[in-house]
């Protein structure tokens, strides 16, 4: 749920980067941490574990700046994509406005996107959120490997619900930004 | 529409109580510092020792902690755990939970009794819970707060900031 502080004039909005292990998570929120200028973004928070893995969450606060007089902020998050971790998720997962689903075009992951789905619809469900309704952007990440599915494929299995999803290659930046703008506005337009 | 979706707002009379209060927890306490946290991990409202610095983060991680141990008290068969303690050397955290919604966390040291932290505690969350109440009953639309051209303003500057 955002928050709207009146007398402070502030809006915080919280998005959570949500898909399987591996899928490029944390890499969006590197590469956004890396683009926007100092005095939009706070520190890149991370909680990993020794071999870099997230183990609880990374966290990146950006600050819109003033809009029509109020500051407004994004508070960026991503979960642990390993199959262990699913309690850490659903905490995660708490009061979110707006879930990115980072998915892994690469072929042998097809099964671990569709089980991932479907565990953030049963989690989004369990906050008594209709997840047909809840803000939800794609994004089909490593689209650059020889074994990606195309997005038609993809689509098929991944997109029932017709959300807005872009192809792309974390590490290089290629649709990510994309995706944020996508979430952005998605979730200020359900405020 | 599906009132999860819809933000809280909590106007400027609330806001100004909630400072009062978190205030008086921190002076009748000895306490550093008193904050408010959505469940969500922002910060509502804070209170005390001004120098303190990345309050955002501190704000995430508690709210992260919290949702964590309310995870693990389900594996317990427990509902949630409502407060929690977190000792250090210098200084210490007691958080407690407030109707499912908020999070109220006092920071102290040494020269204060957690026992005291532990009853003021519990009468400012009672006074918490009933402005919370009154956020709740509120539905100002978003227009009213925000202006009707809010929106369009916004995604202009999304697409100004956000690009490579």
């Amino acid at each position: 749920m955002a928050l709207i502080n009146v007398p402070a004039r502030e809006i915080h909005c919280k998005i959570v980067y949500y898909g399987p292990g591996m899928c490029g998570k944390t890499t969006n929120l590197q590469y956004i941490h890396s683009q926007v200028s100092g005095e939009h973004k706070g520190n890149l928070l991370s909680i990993a574990t020794e071999t870099e893995r997230t183990l609880f969450f990374d966290f990146l606060p950006i600050d819109i700046g003033k809009v029509r007089g109020f500051q407004t902020r994004f508070h960026l998050y991503t979960v642990p994509g390993q199959i262990l971790y699913e309690r850490t998720r659903i905490a995660v997962l708490n009061g979110a406005d707006g879930v990115v689903f980072v998915a892994d075009s690469q072929r042998d992951k097809l099964e671990e996107n569709v089980r991932s789905l479907r565990e953030l619809a049963v989690n989004i469900t369990k906050q008594n959120k209709k997840f047909q309704e809840f803000p939800v952007v794609l994004q089909y990440n490593k689209q650059d490997m020889p074994n990606a599915l195309p997005v038609q494929v993809l689509d098929r299995y991944l997109n029932s619900l017709h959300w807005q999803r872009f192809e792309a290659v974390a590490p290089q930046g290629k649709g990510v930004f994309d995706t944020l703008k996508a979430i952005s506005k998605l979730v200020i337009s359900k405020l | 529409m599906d009132p999860q979706l819809t933000s809280l707002i909590v106007p400027t009379e609330e806001v100004s109580q909630i400072e009062e209060c978190l205030n008086h927890l921190v002076e009748d306490t000895g306490g550093n510092y008193a904050l408010l946290l959505d469940k969500s991990g922002q910060v509502i409202a804070a209170q005390g020792d001004g120098s303190r610095q990345d309050i955002t983060a501190l704000g995430a991680l508690i709210a992260g902690t919290f949702a964590s141990s309310r995870e693990v008290a389900k594996l317990l068969r427990e509902k949630d755990f409502r407060m929690l303690f977190q000792q250090g050397v210098r200084e210490n955290i007691f958080i407690a939970l407030i109707e499912e919604q908020w999070i109220l966390c006092v920071i102290f040291n040494k020269g204060t009794h957690i026992g005291l932290v532990k009853v003021l505690t519990k009468k400012a969350t009672d006074e918490l819970a009933s402005v919370l109440e009154r956020v709740r009953q509120q539905h100002k639309a978003r227009d009213e707060v925000l202006g009707s051209s809010f929106r369009t303003s916004m995604e202009d500057t999304i697409d100004l900031l956000f690009r490579d």
